[in-house]
């Protein structure tokens, strides 16, 4: 069977990299004694898939892995077993069982909502009133950071929603396997359209949720499909 | 400000600099099985200190050890501090922040009781930068009431005297008893408010317990020792070394910190015996750790089982200082495996030993998982393997090695040391011919039987004399030897199918003159610390320049310490250390190795080392023997 789980990396380990936060979870699963299926071959590894790699440095509220188990356990156990398993900052919040034919969770993945703490109240208040010039712009440039060069890119219809609340920038962003607008670009953009391109804009990201689509093509937290 | 809020913004300055350090998760802490206790609930506050990075100290048994220790107490608190690296030192100075706790945060100078683990000589001066910048006085003489007191252990606590100047007090031979035994007395003087000077005695008092400032050392005029003498009524004459008698009732942790990063040793040690009988007269750890004690097999069983649930390590290393020599290794190694089948976890023997009957025990290993296979001739003739009694011949080596390779292996380690007493250039030849022998016992298996891609790698170390050896009076090749030593090394083994590595000359040179170094080197240490050199152990950090540098300004010669052969009766810096072992011994194997005679293995008879002075300590004592 699998088992789909939403679970936190809080913000004492954000600077923990993806793969760190994979070998964790497997540790935690393998410590619950929960029956997880292996891979067969000469070392094997926890059938585990998670729906999105996050980033160094972002704490996420709501991410996602896909783990497939030996035996049938109840959502309950699941939880129960795994959070005494789990270090403080990597609890689970909830589990539930998944046909074996869903798709996988990143085929499914559509945008991811950002909760970003912007560190300095002015520099906060600027970004916040420079969103409603942005929206209004055709296109909005950013650049992009491939494996090897810098590419500019229109990060426009990549926003699906944008807000100021305080100190926070609030933002829902495409994300998918192949294409996605990182925090960083988006607040790269707003800075310029503020007027305070090249100061060091220091903030916490948060992300929130990941977004599928559902049928009638709304956005729906990716673990509701 | 208020302490909430100076807390507060000591919490913000340490994010901001976390956000700009490269690998903050050495610095984050909330690992999985990181006791959180509650500060103001425990009245003892022990900071234990690794002197070297998280992925180093991490890698660290003995700290999980007491780390569980301490924290098993309900009055007592044991956070960790490891030494940081220089870009997280530069940004925590920009940020004026002091070297704080992975647990809770708390600066180092809030503790009660720093503790520094002594693994090797150069982590020496990251003692001295992490007392800085935790806020505590560098020299013992210069600290108040309010300070904490420095405490250390480890091998290299058994030749305290370089460290002399900056620790309180040391603790000698095994930790487990007399950790608690000192908390107590620490605990004691905060309740009752009592001076330093009244705790360091007290803690004089603990059997193997050393405090440094109440010995007068005096010297020489040639630089030798001329006497160390107790200057108060609590300092015994010599210092005894703590043993804990039985390994089954001696606490060992049944959970261990679980770093989200990858260190070295990331894994599950699974200590099944503690010294060695072997007699290697290079080998420290040999005598320091005696007499070997082992744990019981269903000991081993219950605790390999309760950490694997508590940690979900993938990997378990059998370790000890020759784990080949366990009573019963191939039992041992056949339950785990049954019982860790299910759960995917292999079991790997890091120092193997090549004479111990192990071809069943690879064949089981191999199951799981196949890894490259370590042997430690440690000399490249038979003449010399009997210098150092190293009682390993070449038959027992290349047996194994055709074992392995027809279970195939195909990788295998090699280890040797050079600059070994009485070594000559025959010697260093037979490290290629054993390499070459080891290379045909590859190809003499048929083809398709042996696995692909041979590789055998051949790792030369600089002989470093330490103390309580049969070579702790002997000289160490000059950097110049060793260099020579070396050119003729890479000459002989330029050879196909193996790959040579050897240690940096330098670096060994230093280590050994902190190895059996007086207490004048801890005015050359703090020089050199003065100066920027720290995290000597690392090549990138390492400022030999700057070391001679202080050498010079404090009026030493480092050959004095490193190169000087020393006479029988010289009072040798350690000499008021008691280690277990004579050193009337120790002169006799030094004899005997001047004539390449050999001295038998413990248990095949007591050869009388000193222990069976210690009534009921090691098992195969033979009161009656010389």
């Amino acid at each position: 069977m699998r088992m789909l789980a939403v679970f936190e990396k809080g913000e004492r380990i954000r600077h923990i990299g993806h793969l760190d936060i994979q070998r964790s979870v497997q540790r935690g699963l393998r410590r619950s004694g929960l029956p997880v299926a292996y891979s067969n071959g000469f070392n094997p590894h926890i059938l585990i898939t998670f729906a999105s790699a996050l980033s160094t440095g972002a704490c996420g509220k709501r991410e996602i892995m896909d783990v497939t188990m030996a035996e049938d356990v109840s959502s309950e156990e699941f939880l129960d077993r795994m959070n005494k398993a789990m270090p403080p900052e990597m609890q689970l919040s909830e589990a539930r069982p998944l046909d074996q034919k869903h798709p996988a969770l990143m085929a499914s993945l559509r945008a991811a909502e950002y909760d970003l703490l912007i560190r300095d109240p002015g520099q906060a208040g600027k970004l916040t009133a420079a969103i409603p010039a942005m929206m209004a712009k055709e296109t909005v440039p950013a650049m992009r950071k491939t494996k090897t060069a810098l590419k500019e890119c229109d990060i426009k219809p990549l926003i699906y929603e944008l807000k100021g609340e305080g100190q926070h920038i609030l933002a829902t962003l495409v994300l998918t396997e192949r294409e996605a607008c990182k925090p960083g670009m988006l607040i790269e953009a707003l800075s310029r359209e503020a007027g305070i391109e090249g100061e060091e804009v220091r903030m916490l990201i948060t992300r929130t949720a990941l977004l599928g689509m559902d049928e009638n093509d709304r956005l729906v937290p990716l673990e509701t499909l | 400000m208020r302490k909430d809020e100076l807390k507060e913004d000591l919490n913000q300055r340490f994010e901001r600099v976390l956000e700009k350090v490269q690998k903050a998760p050495r610095y984050t802490g909330g690992e999985m099985n990181t006791a959180v206790k509650g500060w103001d609930e425990c009245p003892l506050h022990f900071g234990f200190c690794f002197p070297d990075t998280y992925e180093v100290g991490m890698s660290h048994l003995g700290l999980k050890i007491l780390y569980g220790l301490i924290n098993r107490e309900n009055w007592s608190l044991c956070e960790r501090f490891f030494m940081p690296w220089t870009d997280m030192m530069a940004l925590m100075e920009e940020e004026q922040l002091p070297l704080l706790s992975m647990e809770s945060r708390h600066p180092l100078n809030e503790f009660d009781v720093v503790g520094f683990t002594l693994q090797y000589e150069m982590s020496f001066s990251n003692i001295l930068a992490m007392l800085k910048m935790g806020g505590i006085p560098v020299e013992g003489k210069d600290r108040g009431e309010n300070d904490p007191i420095v405490v250390a252990g480890g091998p290299c606590a058994f030749n305290p005297e370089p460290l002399a100047d900056f620790i309180d007090a040391f603790m000698i031979g095994d930790g487990e008893d007399v950790m608690t035994e000192l908390n107590r007395v620490i605990l004691e003087r905060k309740e009752k408010g009592m001076s330093r000077e009244a705790c360091l005695r007290n803690l004089a008092k603990l059997e193997g317990v050393y405090v440094p400032s109440l010995y007068d050392v005096e010297y020489n005029a040639d630089g030798t020792v001329a006497s160390v003498t107790p200057n108060c009524p609590e300092a015994p004459a010599a210092v005894r070394k703590r043993v804990v008698t039985d390994l089954n009732s001696t606490y060992y942790p049944e959970e261990f910190p679980v770093p989200y990063t990858e260190v070295i040793f990331d894994r599950i040690m699974l200590e099944i015996m503690r010294g060695c009988t072997r007699g290697c007269r290079f080998c420290q750890a040999g005598i320091l750790y005696r007499p070997v004690r082992e744990r019981s097999l269903e000991k081993l069983i219950k605790l390999a089982e309760k950490l694997q649930s508590s940690t979900g390590y993938e990997e378990i290393s059998l370790s000890s200082l020759s784990s080949g020599d366990y009573s019963c290794l191939p039992e041992l190694i056949r339950e785990l495996m049954r019982r860790m089948k299910d759960k995917r976890v292999s079991i790997s023997l890091p120092s193997l030993r090549i004479d111990s009957v192990l071809k069943e025990s690879l064949e089981e290993t191999q199951q799981v998982k196949k890894t490259s296979l370590t042997f430690a001739p440690e000399a490249g003739t038979q003449r010399m393997r009997d210098v150092i009694n190293k009682g390993v011949t070449e038959e027992d080596l290349l047996g194994k090695v055709r074992d392995a390779f027809e279970g195939g292996w195909s990788s295998v380690k090699l280890y040797f040391m050079s600059g070994l007493p009485t070594e000559t250039t025959e010697d260093l030849d037979g490290i290629a011919d054993l390499a070459q022998k080891v290379i045909a016992e590859y190809f003499n298996v048929p083809k398709p039987q042996r696995a692909k891609g041979l590789r055998v790698t051949v790792s030369v170390s600089v002989f470093v004399p330490k103390p309580f050896t049969p070579f702790q009076w002997a000289a160490q090749d000059t950097v110049e030897a060793v260099i020579a030593k070396q050119e003729h090394l890479k000459q002989v083994l330029n050879i196909k199918g193996v790959t040579f590595h050897w240690h940096e000359p330098y670096v060994s040179y230093l280590e050994a003159c902190f190895a059996r170094g007086d207490r004048r080197m801890g005015a050359v240490l703090k020089r050199a610390w003065e100066k920027g050199c720290i995290l000597d152990g690392w090549n990138e950090t390492f400022r030999y320049d700057l070391w001679m540098e202080a050498f010079r300004e404090c009026g030493l010669d480092p050959a004095f310490y490193a190169n000087r052969e020393r006479p029988k009766e010289e009072i040798l810096p350690w000499d008021h250390i008691d280690s277990g072992v004579t050193k009337q011994f120790l002169w006799r194997e030094k004899e005997k190795s001047e004539r390449a005679e050999t001295t038998k293995d413990c248990r095949k008879g007591c050869n009388g080392c000193g222990l069976q002075r210690w009534k009921g300590v090691c098992a195969y004592a033979n009161a009656g023997s010389v």
